[in-house]
């Protein structure tokens, strides 16, 4: 067979990726910490740990634990904030010369408006993930993306603030129905969705009574949650993004080049790199490379002729 | 080479992701075991650095070191050999690397047939979980995947006063490195070591240890120090060997009998609550002390942000911000700590 020449590059809104390979946010910090094994202009994108608009110091430790074929954490937010992220870490990051996509977290929209506002500002900034898995401390506590109305409200305020980098909005598995939040984001004006955030999950220590986490629940992540995940893909990719044109960041437990497949076939443009970092940093470029090989045996010129490929029973 | 010189070279260091050898095992007593593995030739780490080891080799890499086939999947080269589904634990285990040197010059029992220019990490491992059995049950010969060098490392001593290493259980790892290097420098050294008993000390008796009760004793029999005279303090907490009592009990009673207020330096690395200790100690006579903790880490090159530690910060609100273990010490200066 001849294998055709792959081309890999990937289009996420108005974010033109060499490869459909980013990193997680969370998962990576600012980049400084991963580029000293790899070099970051071989990914795809980037996206950064969660920025707030005030500086964070994150929930008391332990703050991680291990469960079976993934992890929990509960950070809280931890990071420099956003007049920080701007002066010291972007020009760091904009240096490695890849797209970087900066995830936003906030407690009131207010606070999403401004930071995604001040990023929207600095031309280096190729993207704004909103983190919407946020407790919205004005209306309860309640997550800011577990609801479609609140979630829009969010997504149509930080739209008007945002007219240059593209919106991506980073959808709770923690819903009754993935497809409502993910058509409620679109409609908003997101440009595009990346999901899977982490499952809400508890470690608790049998003997002891004592839970694993200071914060007691925590989000699961790992391979543990990629059928969920690739379920949630495959659903709004049917019912929202298929339709819209609204392409989909993938991500959750994504660990081999096998992984990236299934997660294109689910309807992903891209996928996200998040909790293998921590095993193997080297992860995300050896899928760019992988995933090369993998449609050259595919006979596939490219990732985006794979996207929501699947070949299912008649 | 010169000490600013060193510390230039092991700064500009890029930690890697290696398979390391298991050239030898030296199983210590009451679950220690001291692994020495084969390092590349360009090694470069200081004491209170650390690698963070995969406790289940890559399936390559285990079948290897178990003498099957490694090339099962030789058809469809996985991203990564790595399976986090059938690994547990999922992340690496940190461990501080207790010596470092060429296979020549680490002079420790057991030594195995060397190779000329290679260099060879001594880890010390505890068994106490799954990760810790799993190291424990691997053989010469046998690969270990690990990440480093990480982690800032201890600062020597501009002058020539008197540095005193104080270690406790497993956390006498690094204190052996240190010593070799503050040695190498040409810095006097005292070690305290503490345990439970006299069988619990990870070390090596060139004799059996005698107990000295309420006095301090410093001895010649730890065979790891016998190389550069260094003498040690043991303090067992049942007495079966050298002073009763904690460790930093031993070095409040020395401080207090011995000490004629001439400058020291103080290092110590252990359980938290001998550093806790040690830290005071050191507040109360106002020496100098650094020391390594131990910290659960996720990810050990500074994105989890989960081995978090409060530090003093004057310019922070509330005078204290988190502090990553893994990228901001584990060394720390124990006037800069916060002990919840």
């Amino acid at each position: 067979m001849i294998r055709p020449e792959v081309d890999l590059s990937v289009t996420l809104g108005r974010i033109a990726m060499k490869n459909p390979i980013a990193t997680a946010s969370g998962c990576s910090g600012y980049g400084e910490e991963l580029a000293r094994f790899f070099d970051l202009s071989l990914l795809g994108a980037f996206v950064t740990k969660s920025i707030t608009l005030k500086p964070r110091e994150g929930h008391p430790p332990p703050r991680l634990t291990e469960t079976r074929a993934g992890m929990l954490n509960a950070i809280g937010l931890a990071n420099v904030g956003v007049e920080t992220f701007l002066a010291e870490k972007l020009p760091a990051l904009e240096a490695f010369r890849v797209p970087v996509i900066v995830n936003v977290a906030g407690s009131t929209r207010e606070e999403y408006v401004e930071v995604a506002a001040a990023l929207d500002a600095a031309p280096a900034v190729a993207g704004i993930e909103l983190n919407v898995s946020c407790p919205n401390v004005k209306e309860g506590g309640m997550e800011f993306g577990v609801e479609a109305r609140t979630l829009a409200g969010l997504v149509e305020a930080v739209r008007q603030k945002v007219s240059r980098a593209t919106l991506i909005v980073k959808l709770s598995p923690n819903v009754t129905d993935i497809a409502a939040t993910a058509r409620a984001a679109a409609e908003a004006g997101a440009d595009a969705l990346s999901l899977i955030n982490t499952l809400r999950g508890m470690a608790v220590d049998g003997w002891t009574g004592r839970p694993a986490l200071t914060n007691v629940t925590g989000g699961l992540s790992g391979p543990a949650i990629k059928p969920v995940a690739l379920y949630m893909v495959r659903r709004v990719w049917q019912e929202v993004a298929g339709p819209r044109g609204v392409p989909i960041l993938g991500l959750g437990g994504v660990q081999f080049v096998e992984d990236v497949l299934e997660f294109l076939r689910a309807g992903a443009t891209a996928v996200a790199v998040g909790t293998a970092n921590f095993v193997d940093p080297e992860t995300a470029p050896k899928l760019v490379e992988g995933l090369r090989e993998a449609l050259g045996r595919l006979g596939c010129g490219s990732p985006r002729d794979m996207v929501g490929a699947m070949d299912l029973p008649k | 080479m010169a000490n600013e010189e060193t510390t230039r070279s092991v700064d500009a260091v890029r930690p890697r992701r290696l398979d390391l050898p298991v050239v030898a095992r030296h199983p210590l007593g009451h679950g220690f075991l001291r692994l020495s593995l084969d390092a590349p030739p360009d090694w470069l780490s200081l004491p209170g650095q650390f690698i963070n080891v995969l406790c289940e080799s890559d399936m390559a890499a285990l079948a290897a070191s178990e003498g099957r086939d490694a090339e099962v999947e030789a058809d469809w080269p996985r991203a990564t050999g790595i399976e986090l589904i059938r690994r547990w634990p999922v992340v690496r285990r940190p461990f501080s690397v207790s010596r470092v040197g060429t296979m020549a010059d680490v002079a420790s029992p057991g030594r195995v047939a060397h190779e000329v220019g290679r260099m060879r990490l001594e880890i010390l491992v505890r068994a106490v979980g799954t990760g810790s059995r799993f190291l424990h049950s691997r053989p010469v010969g046998s690969l270990l995947n690990a990440v480093g060098p990480l982690g800032n490392h201890f600062a020597p001593p501009q002058d020539d006063r008197l540095c005193i290493l104080v270690g406790g259980g497993c956390g006498v790892a690094p204190i052996f490195g240190l010593a070799d290097h503050l040695a190498d420098l040409g810095k006097p050294c005292l070690c305290f070591f503490g345990a439970k008993d006299a069988g619990d000390m990870p070390v090596t008796y060139r004799r059996t240890p005698e107990p000295t009760g309420s006095r301090i004793a410093p001895t010649e029999v730890v065979e790891e120090f016998a190389e550069d005279d260094i003498p040690a303090v043991l303090a067992t907490e049942d007495g079966s060997a050298g002073f009763r009592g904690m460790v930093t009990d031993a070095l409040e009673a020395y401080l207090r009998d011995a000490w004629k207020g001439e400058p020291l330096a103080l290092f110590g690395c252990g359980p938290t609550a001998m550093l806790k200790a040690l830290g005071a100690v050191a507040a109360r006579h106002g020496l100098p002390c650094q020391m390594s903790l131990e910290r659960f880490m996720g990810c050990g090159i500074g994105v989890c942000l989960s081995c978090a530690a409060k530090r003093r910060d004057p310019s922070s609100e509330k005078g204290w911000t988190y502090r990553l273990t893994c990228r901001d010490g584990p060394v720390v200066d124990a006037a800069d700590m916060i002990w919840d």
